[in-house]
């Protein structure tokens, strides 16, 4: 596990990072929120061990990480501009890892390679910026290290490419328990692949929930009521995080199961009801404009 | 096995992404010592192939000596190791200037100190393998050419040890600096400002001492970096190519190695204290570290206002305004520049206010110390308890000095190594008359230099004006020059333990006589020089002129020359005993000519009574100088009248230290043409003598001949 605690980082003047708690569990996908400026990649930088906490500390596997090379040997920082070596291939970045992490799987890596389509013999730098996002997840992956901390990474990456990184992902996280912390200023890039987000505003974290949590626990239903009173009735001990209404449909946000909605609309007179599914986005817009941010503006824009 | 992640593993990982550093390194030792080795081999070469060596000997040695100074001290390969120690020191921590390096090499699992070592390893085997290769090449290049043997194998490893410490220091120097920048342009400016800042800061001091201090000297004492390697490496190099074999070469050299090897452990501490205080987010900026930001202002606008000051101050002959007004402008303009270099920004130019107030704060604070001599260097007098002995350097006498490995030595080194007078109260005797002297009312005035060595172990030299004719001062004088300790660090001959060693030849001179003498006979003419310089003092140099030199010719064209007074009657008796003694005084019967000069100097001062100061000069470069030629020469031909000449006459060749310079009357020269035929030994390569009349001494009909009509 990953422990954050109480994490801040001056740049000079400016606060990039403001007292950030978070817990990263294992074997589960960790997706940073936040717009430009938020400190994903600061919080990552001092997770990864490049930059020093000046309060706060972060633990690896309960092993403080700034310059403790037993703590890095358990993570894998993929930078939003990855380096590679000048006049490098595939074959001297695999080389040089393999160096320094010992459970570097080279067949795996080479695997891979291929499936990809990378060249393992072509310069680094005639590569495309997401063939070179590929590369750097690949080596990544191959690194075997329990934790991937990747900085947006992903965004760039075409659907097929995220597809497959995804599925790779699954699988070693099934096989080894790996953990990848990925950050992003687009949430609809972590959708469909985060299990526990932390939204980061300012420096600091907005909330961090288990998605899943999330959405269990927020139902959007589209309904259309028989008579105002079945409406109230319906809504009366539900938490209504939102209510729209267009002509006689109404569209509403609540914090509850979905078991608890249904028999409670099963109740009353509708003439039309659905739960539907929500997406992330949706989700955030709620969580945060209940603590009364405007979603939209932070990362969506 | 090696371990995948050992060491040397690691190096050789490193060593991949230093390729481009190898090849420039390899190539550039083997380029200058090969190039270095063939050049001068094939110098020696031409050299026989014309003729020049008498012997086989001859040439092999010569061609040893060449091998040795391509292989051994060379004063062609400083800068290039000064450039290479600059390239590997910058390119192995380079990664720190980037964050997408910083972040790829401090994510993974390598130690911060694993690295660090792995990189400055690294860059030692690059120098190394690159040096080696270098001299190993110009060793078989040598070899072959059968111009190697154990003197140039021995030189060869103490300039090799010489060199590496003298990288040692730059390519620490050069971590350091790489640790507390960010960014290439800075780190190379302030690789260069640190190598050069002690040579500048010194210079800068000494200039203002001697522009501002009256008493400041550097005859005896010079203020010289003791810092910096590389004034060491090139304030040295010459005397250590010269040496005549390489034990002496490593009596000079080891221990300004073992001086280099304590600051290049002190940069190294620093500089991976700075590596281990870095901040990875510094990548990219100008300092590394905030808090250096404002003392790298400080220290870059003082020695630069400095520089700016003098420049002006030279060229505005001496205005004081200009140079201060120019001092703060320097040190401002380098303040905004700073800051602009450190934000990288033109809208920087005055921020930070208060640390370039604390620069020019400190430019004036040192500008006033030195104009007004706050702290009472030109009145400084020790009190005699405290001076342990002194050196004195009465201006007026020069000698050439060398020591025990016939290189030359500066007179003032000579001096304050073997002049040590015990009884101190004669010269600060003159030093507080000459503080309350006016030395616009000094007849005759010459600076004396003075060493005090004090008891403390510290030493301080000043510079005192005196007036030669003042009477007292004369006695003073006198109480000094009799001293044997004195007279010892000022004749080296008195020293000499082997005065045959390496003597070409001895002869004794008039002016234009030359009457050689036998080696053999120099001990028995110093043993007479000595028993009359028993009646060596002030008085005796001051009012009489010496009558001749006795020349003792070594080898290097080395000269050691004994001054002989008409009262020095056993070296004059020794002289005629191997009649070699030839009086100042000419015969008439062998002069051909005496050709008399008369300048008229009346008349010219009249015509232009501008001082030929700086004023003279300043008018000079401004407008065309008018000048009107008041000389006329007569040359006579009679014997009778060259008879009524002769008499007033002294020879110029002949140098007569301390003596008064109104002695010889300056407004005549005079050029006497000797006799083809004569058989008096005058140097027959110079076609005439210069001379010059004592004063009051023309003759009228001389006078006469030469009066200005103002005809043409």
């Amino acid at each position: 596990m990953i422990e954050i605690h109480n994490l801040t980082k001056r740049f000079e003047d400016i606060r990039a990072v403001d007292e950030v708690s978070v817990e990263i569990r294992e074997k589960t996908v960790f997706g940073l929120i936040g717009t430009n400026g938020a400190g994903k990649s600061t919080v990552l930088r001092m997770i990864a061990g490049v930059l020093k906490p000046d309060e706060g500390t972060v633990a690896v596997d309960n092993m403080p990480v700034y310059d403790n090379v037993e703590a890095k040997k358990r993570l894998f920082f993929i930078a939003d501009e990855p380096y590679f070596f000048v006049n490098s291939n595939a074959r001297a970045m695999e080389k040089y890892y393999s160096g320094i992490y010992e459970a570097f799987d080279r067949e795996e890596f080479y695997r891979y390679l291929e499936k990809f389509n990378l060249d393992r013999n072509r310069k680094v730098s005639t590569f495309s910026k997401g063939m070179k996002k590929q590369l750097a997840l690949l080596l990544g992956i191959c690194a075997h290290t329990k934790y991937i901390l990747c900085d947006e990474t992903f965004d760039g990456l075409d659907p097929v490419m995220r597809q497959g990184i995804k599925s790779i992902f699954a699988k070693e996280m099934e096989e080894r328990g790996l953990t990848p912390v990925i950050a992003s200023h687009n949430l609809r890039e972590l959708e469909d692949i985060c299990d526990h987000v932390g939204l980061l505003h300012k420096g600091g974290v907005l909330l961090s929930r288990d998605l899943e949590d999330m959405k269990c626990n927020i139902q959007k239903v589209q309904c259309v009521f028989g008579a105002v009173e079945d409406e109230r009735k319906a809504l009366s001990g539900l938490e209504v995080l939102k209510k729209e209404q267009r002509g006689s449909l109404c569209t509403i946000t609540a914090r509850s199961t979905r078991e608890e909605v249904e028999a409670r609309f099963a109740t009353v007179d509708t003439i039309f009801y659905e739960v539907l599914p929500l997406s992330l986005e949706e989700i955030f817009i709620s969580e945060t404009e209940v603590a009364g941010y405007d979603i939209k503006k932070l990362i969506l824009g | 096995m090696t371990s995948r992640n050992s060491f040397w593993a690691s190096c050789r990982e490193n060593h991949k992404r230093r390729i481009w550093v190898w090849i420039v390194a390899v190539l550039s030792q083997l380029l200058m010592y090969g190039g270095m080795t063939m050049i001068y081999l094939s110098r020696i070469r031409g050299f026989h192939a014309d003729g020049s060596f008498k012997t086989p000997g001859e040439f092999e040695q010569a061609m040893c000596q060449a091998a040795k100074d391509a292989l051994g001290f060379s004063d062609n390969l400083y800068g290039c190791i000064f450039i290479l120690a600059a390239i590997i020191g910058m390119q192995g921590f380079s990664y720190l200037f980037e964050q997408r390096k910083v972040d790829m090499y401090h994510s993974v699992p390598v130690s911060k100190n694993r690295r660090f070592a792995v990189v400055y390893v690294n860059g030692l085997m690059i120098y190394l393998t690159a040096h080696l290769s270098g001299m190993v090449l110009g060793m078989i290049l040598s070899a072959a050419q059968g111009a190697v043997n154990g003197e140039v194998l021995a030189e060869a490893g103490i300039a090799f040890v010489w060199n590496f410490f003298f990288f040692l220091v730059c390519y620490h120097l050069m971590i350091l600096v790489v640790m507390l920048t960010g960014n290439r342009f800075v780190t190379i400016s302030l690789f260069l400002a640190a190598a050069f800042y002690e040579i500048a800061l010194n210079s800068m001091f000494e200039r203002l001492r001697s522009v501002f201090f009256e008493t400041y000297s550097v005859h005896f004492l010079q203020s010289r970096p003791k810092f910096s390697a590389l004034y060491d490496y090139t304030s040295n190099i010459w005397q250590l190519k010269n040496m005549p074999d390489a034990a002496a070469a490593a009596r000079l050299s080891m221990p300004l190695v073992g001086k280099w090897i304590g600051i290049s452990a002190v940069l190294l501490a620093f500089g991976w204290f700075a590596y281990r205080k870095r901040p990875s987010e510094t990548a990219g900026k100008a300092v590394a570290h905030r808090f250096l930001e404002p003392v790298f202002k400080v220290a870059a606008a003082i020695p630069a206002a400095f520089t700016t000051g003098a420049l002006v101050y030279d060229t505005s002959y001496q205005n004081e305004a200009l140079l201060v007004a120019s001092m703060l402008a320097g040190g401002l303009i380098v303040c905004a520049v700073m800051e602009v270099i450190y934000d990288f920004d033109i809208r920087s130019l005055f921020h930070h206010l208060f640390s370039s107030g604390v620069a020019l704060a400190g430019i004036l604070a040192i500008f006033c110390v030195h104009k007004w001599d706050l702290f009472g260097y030109d009145s400084y007098i020790p009190a005699q308890n405290k001076v342990e002995s002194i050196a004195i350097s009465a201006g007026g006498y020069y000698d050439s000095y060398w020591d025990e490995n016939w290189q030359y030595v500066e007179q003032g080194r000579f001096e304050a190594d073997h002049m040590f007078l015990t009884d101190v109260s004669p010269v600060l005797t003159l030093v507080e008359a000459a503080g309350q002297a006016d030395p616009e009312e000094m007849e005759d005035k010459r600076y004396v230099e003075i060493l005090y060595r004090l008891h403390s172990g510290r030493q301080k030299s000043r510079r005192i004006l005196v007036d030669y004719d003042d009477p007292d001062t004369e006695e003073t004088l006198n109480r000094i020059f009799r001293t044997d300790a004195y007279q010892n660090g000022v004749f080296q001959v008195m020293q000499d333990q082997n005065l045959l060693e390496n003597m070409n030849r001895i002869y004794y001179s008039n002016g234009p006589a030359q009457s050689v003498i036998p080696v053999e006979e120099a001990d028995r003419l110093k043993a007479a020089w000595l028993k009359d310089m028993e009646q060596f003092d002030f008085t005796l140099v001051r009012h009489n002129r010496p009558c001749g030199v006795i020349c003792f010719d070594y080898k290097n064209y080395n000269r050691r020359q004994l001054l002989v007074y008409n009262s020095f009657e056993n070296t004059i008796a020794a002289l005629k005993e191997l009649e070699a003694y030839y009086p100042m005084e000419l015969d008439a019967a062998d002069v051909e000519s005496v050709t008399v000069t008369c300048y008229h100097n009346e008349l010219a001062e009249q015509e232009n009574p501008v001082d030929y100061g700086i004023e003279a000069r300043a008018v000079a470069e401004t407008e065309a100088w008018d000048y009107t030629d008041y000389s006329v020469s007569e040359t006579f031909y009679e014997e009778e009248q060259i008879a009524q000449i002769l008499p007033h006459l002294y020879c110029n060749r002949v140098d007569a230290p301390w003596s008064r310079y109104k002695d010889l009357d300056d407004n005549y020269s005079v050029e006497v043409v000797f006799k083809r035929d004569t058989t008096y030994p005058y140097e027959r390569d110079s076609y005439y003598f210069a001379y010059s009349f004592y004063a009051e001494q023309v003759p009228a009909f001389v006078a006469e001949a030469t009066a200005y009509t103002g005809e043409e």
